[in-house]
């Protein structure tokens, strides 16, 4: 409760202390417009994941970023990444030792560029890449200390409908991760927890459309799918989420709401799993995630 | 649903706020016809109901579709003579409607544009003369592209895409009417 109570009053302060905007469409999949040079924008993620079909658990992760517009197609971001995860009756052969009320805390460090090649309102389609390094102290997962070191690559495509009114995003990403755990005392006998160093590469397709239906407001829907190998498994696991999302932009600041279920997910599975058609070691049963955006 | 709880409701609380809205309109009808037409005396609407025959010429002449049957057209007078046509009309906006007017001479040139209302966040450029003084003396046959005869504005692409190609579709609407 203390750590939403720091979560909203962040909020809050960003709402009040900032007085501008400009907009995402989505929750998860990125659009290929770039900031005019020499603005800037705030952005404040929050997204709730919860239920692993097993004990309780529920995370909430923290995204503050601030980007800037170097040129008019290059924007550069920087973000600091806070965690909160709370896990009770859920013990995980290798992912999940004890359980946890983890309170929110600073878990990571992210830098991004995103470079505009096709404006998708000057040509027929826009076309961006995106590129981001960052680096985690916090297992989102588990709650757990480990250090993790990430780079993401990702190429965007949107394409604007109906003058604008509809719009299109297609989002084709890479994601590789050099991680290692610490060690923990006490573990349960017999209990897994691997602290040697892993590599993992993630594969990611998403898709989203969206419809301006009354000024200011998009109603729209968006697909995620992604699948993640390691080292010594192969493909290790895959998920698909589907969900709506509600996005309100206004001259000053924006925000998108977006409700993702897990559709489907493989890989593997933790022992005594019920539902099988999901991936629920390193994915919950939903997401939730809020956005908000202030330009200045 | 396990996936909701009382923590959620914190995802929820912006939503109140969100319903803030903002207006910036800058010129109701009158002043907009004071300013493009300066010189008349009289405007008299036009009513106009424009039949699909017409609609689909009008996306023939200028590549972009009149979703409204019935534009807002007068025809600025002087002692009786025309001076011009005299339109308002809206165009899609990165979160709402612009409203802007043109007034197109008897021969089919763009005299001007004004913008009546934009609530963007970037862009406000598009009202400036120095934006839109580069639509003016336009005519039909002219490209109508971005940074090619008409500069871009960074930050509010769609809105002076938009914009651009709304005033060549009143041209068009202008050129299946006829004149006067």
């Amino acid at each position: 409760m203390r750590a939403l109570a720091i979560l909203g009053l962040i909020v809050f302060q960003v709402l009040v202390s900032v007085a501008h905007a400009d907009e995402n469409l989505f929750g998860y999949i990125k659009g290929a417009e770039t900031l005019p040079k020499n603005s800037w924008e705030i952005y404040q993620f929050l997204t709730s994941r919860t239920d692993k079909g097993k004990g309780t658990y529920s995370a909430l992760d923290s995204k503050t970023e601030i980007e800037y517009g170097v040129t008019d197609r290059l924007t550069s971001g920087l973000s600091l990444k806070m965690q909160s995860v709370k896990s009770q009756g859920l013990l995980l052969d290798a992912y999940i030792p004890r359980d946890i009320d983890s309170g929110i805390s600073p878990s990571g460090i992210e830098a991004d560029l995103k470079y505009n090649f096709l404006s998708p309102a000057k040509d027929d389609i826009g076309l961006s890449t995106y590129f981001s390094l960052g680096h985690i102290w916090r297992d989102p997962h588990s709650g757990q200390e480990k250090d993790a070191t990430q780079a993401e690559l990702e190429l965007l495509i949107q394409k604007y409908f109906m003058e604008g009114q509809m719009i299109g995003v297609v989002n084709l990403g890479m994601e590789s991760t050099y991680a290692q755990r610490s060690a923990i005392k006490d573990l349960p006998a017999g209990f897994e927890w691997p602290i040697h160093p892993e590599m993992e590469i993630a594969l990611k397709a998403g898709a989203a459309l969206s419809y301006r239906f009354v000024a200011n407001w998009f109603f729209g829907g968006e697909f995620l799918y992604e699948t993640e190998y390691e080292t010594q498994v192969g493909q290790e696991r895959w998920s698909t989420f589907l969900g709506p999302s509600l996005h309100y932009g206004s001259e000053k600041w924006w925000m998108t709401l977006t409700y993702f279920p897990q559709l489907q997910g493989g890989g593997s599975i933790y022992a005594g799993q019920t539902d099988t058609r999901l991936q629920l070691i390193e994915r919950t049963k939903q997401e939730i995630r809020l956005k908000l955006g202030f330009n200045f | 649903m396990a996936g909701f709880s009382y923590k959620h409701g914190i995802l929820f609380a912006p939503m109140a706020i969100s319903m803030m809205a903002y207006a910036a309109d800058y010129l109701n009808e009158s002043q907009a016809q004071k300013i493009l037409f300066p010189e008349a005396d009289e405007f008299i609407k036009k009513p106009i109901t424009l039949s699909e025959a017409q609609l689909d010429e009008i996306k023939d002449l200028s590549g972009v579709k009149q979703r409204n049957k019935s534009p807002l057209i007068w025809a600025a007078k002087k002692k009786g003579k025309t001076l011009g046509l005299f339109f308002i009309d809206e165009v899609v906006g990165k979160h709402e409607f612009i409203t802007y007017a043109v007034a197109i001479s008897p021969e089919g040139l763009i005299q001007g544009v004004e913008i009546m209302s934009y609530r963007e966040t970037h862009g406000g450029e598009v009202r400036e003369a120095s934006w839109r003084k580069n639509l003016k003396g336009k005519k039909l046959s002219d490209p109508f592209k971005l940074d090619v005869d008409v500069p871009n504005i960074t930050g509010a692409t769609l809105s002076c895409r938009n914009v651009m190609d709304g005033v060549k579709r009143l041209l068009a609407i202008q050129k299946v009417l006829g004149n006067g």
